[in-house]
């Protein structure tokens, strides 16, 4: 996936670089020397059964892990060098919303927009609340918001200091639909601002948003396409290696 | 984004939460009232026997026993829906995230001294302090910004393993023995003998170089205490 630079002529630049990752933990080795890059704008879907090193990935793009080995750059920027502008660039959407329950919903938008350095701060989350249909719980604390409500205004505390590149890690899990549908026409609002990188089980989704599919198994790149393949055929492959990863 | 900006969103942050909920504040304020009424029976074998050496002791064993209930509660509510990956996330220096909490905890514990102290004075102390006030002040703070250091370096480093709320008082307790003893002994002399600070130079200088000590210490390694 990685492309040289003379074949690179005239193409968006990369705004995210894997070269030889590795992590372990202990003794355990979860990623075994991942390569790949994503261009400007792109989307990259990341497929794999449970424990192959997806969301391990995403948290070392994040500058939430640090790599054991190999070079990673995200918008520029070595994210074991230099993490800070690394985590001005990114936002990050986990299923775990991480949100403080006992503030209510402008309070954690202010303490993150204070913490970011947001402009326009109150203006900002007014836009944020009213975009994913929270204005009116905008006092409440978010103890009392259902899941999929928690999961809107995690949506907006990532994207509430306009990252370039966003990471998703399961982002529709556990939403109901109306929740689906409003996470999806925000990512289709905002789609030709940022680079994606999506950790997913949902195939259907992952095929229908990423320009760039892979799937890991047991920390190595297993396979990669670009979009635009034949999806009954990507789908076969992911049931494949889906087994393959679960029978391990 | 300034530093300093961060360290008031993060301690403003606390603070909200602290005072909606004040699950920390309550269950450290009951611990001390029932330490001092458990001290008082324990400690009065005989009617009308003088305690006053015993007191520098039992107050600050009961602030520090307090303060690790604090200091677990203080970082749970950070692991709760991943907050800390939330605060990991932002581009914070490290540092600043330790004094922040470490500046919550201080607060947090200087709430409890206000409703401890004079409850404790009515208990424990025949001799009247009034005048001795401004010493005892300097003594309470110089402790308190120790304990607070050591025990927001050492809840961050435990908070992440399965068995934090063990680990944190095996870490803490040998450790904060030096400010236990220069503290308890200022202490006992300010309400025994009227110390001034000229008696007190000694402790309150070994007090300034520990806290000098650990905020260095946590200044360096803090950074590593909080990630993986």
């Amino acid at each position: 996936m990685s492309d040289s630079p003379d074949r690179r002529e005239g193409a968006a630049p990369l705004e995210i670089e894997v070269e030889g990752l590795r992590k372990t933990f202990g003794r355990r080795e979860v990623l075994k020397g991942l390569s790949f890059s994503l261009e400007r704008g792109g989307f990259l879907s990341i497929f794999g059964p449970n424990g192959a090193g997806k969301t391990t990935t995403l948290r070392v793009l994040a500058t939430l892990l640090t790599p054991s080995a190999g070079r990673i750059t995200v918008a520029g920027h070595d994210v074991r060098e230099d993490p800070m502008p690394v985590r001005r660039a990114i936002g990050l959407i986990s299923h775990d919303p991480m949100l403080y329950l006992d503030l209510t919903a402008q309070e954690n938008l202010r303490f993150y927009a204070d913490m970011y350095g947001v402009e326009g701060r109150e203006a900002r989350i007014t836009e944020l609340l009213e975009r994913l249909e929270l204005s009116h719980r905008r006092y409440d604390v978010v103890r009392t918001f259902s899941k999929g409500m928690r999961q809107r205004l995690a949506i907006a505390r990532a994207i509430l200091h306009r990252p370039r590149v966003l990471l998703l890690d399961e982002p529709h899990s556990g939403l109901d639909p109306r929740a689906v549908d409003i996470f999806d026409g925000l990512l289709a609002d905002i789609r030709a601002e940022h680079t994606f990188v999506m950790v997913t089980h949902n195939i259907a989704k992952g095929l229908e948003l990423g320009t760039r599919l892979m799937i890991v198994e047991s920390g190595r790149i297993a396979y990669e396409q670009a979009a635009g393949g034949d999806p009954a055929s990507f789908t076969a492959v992911y049931r494949e290696h889906v087994q393959e990863g679960s029978a391990l | 984004m300034s530093g300093w900006a961060q360290f008031r969103a993060i301690l403003r942050k606390d603070l909200i939460r602290e005072l909606r909920t004040r699950d920390m504040l309550v269950s450290m304020i009951l611990f001390v009232l029932l330490a001092m009424v458990i001290f008082h029976y324990a400690f009065t074998v005989k009617e009308n026997a003088d305690l006053t050496y015993f007191t520098g002791g039992m107050l600050w064993v009961t602030f520090i026993f307090a303060m690790l209930l604090g200091l677990n509660r203080s970082f749970a509510q950070e692991k709760d829906e991943r907050c800390l990956d939330g605060l990991l996330l932002c581009p914070v220096d490290r540092v600043t995230i330790f004094f922040a909490k470490s500046a919550g905890n201080l607060i947090f514990l200087l709430i409890i001294q206000a409703v401890a102290v004079p409850v404790f004075t009515l208990f424990f102390i025949e001799h009247n302090y009034a005048g001795d006030l401004l010493p005892f002040l300097v003594v309470l703070l110089l402790a308190d910004v120790g304990i607070c250091a050591l025990g927001t370096l050492l809840a961050t480093i435990s908070m992440n393993t399965r068995s934090r709320d063990l680990l944190l008082p095996i870490l803490l307790l040998p450790l904060i023995v030096p400010v236990l003893i220069a503290a308890t002994g200022a202490t006992t002399l300010i309400f025994a003998e009227g110390a001034g600070f000229a008696d007190l130079a000694a402790r309150l200088l070994f007090l300034l170089g520990f806290d000098a000590v650990f905020l260095v210490a946590a200044w360096g390694t803090y950074d590593f205490a909080i990630g993986e």
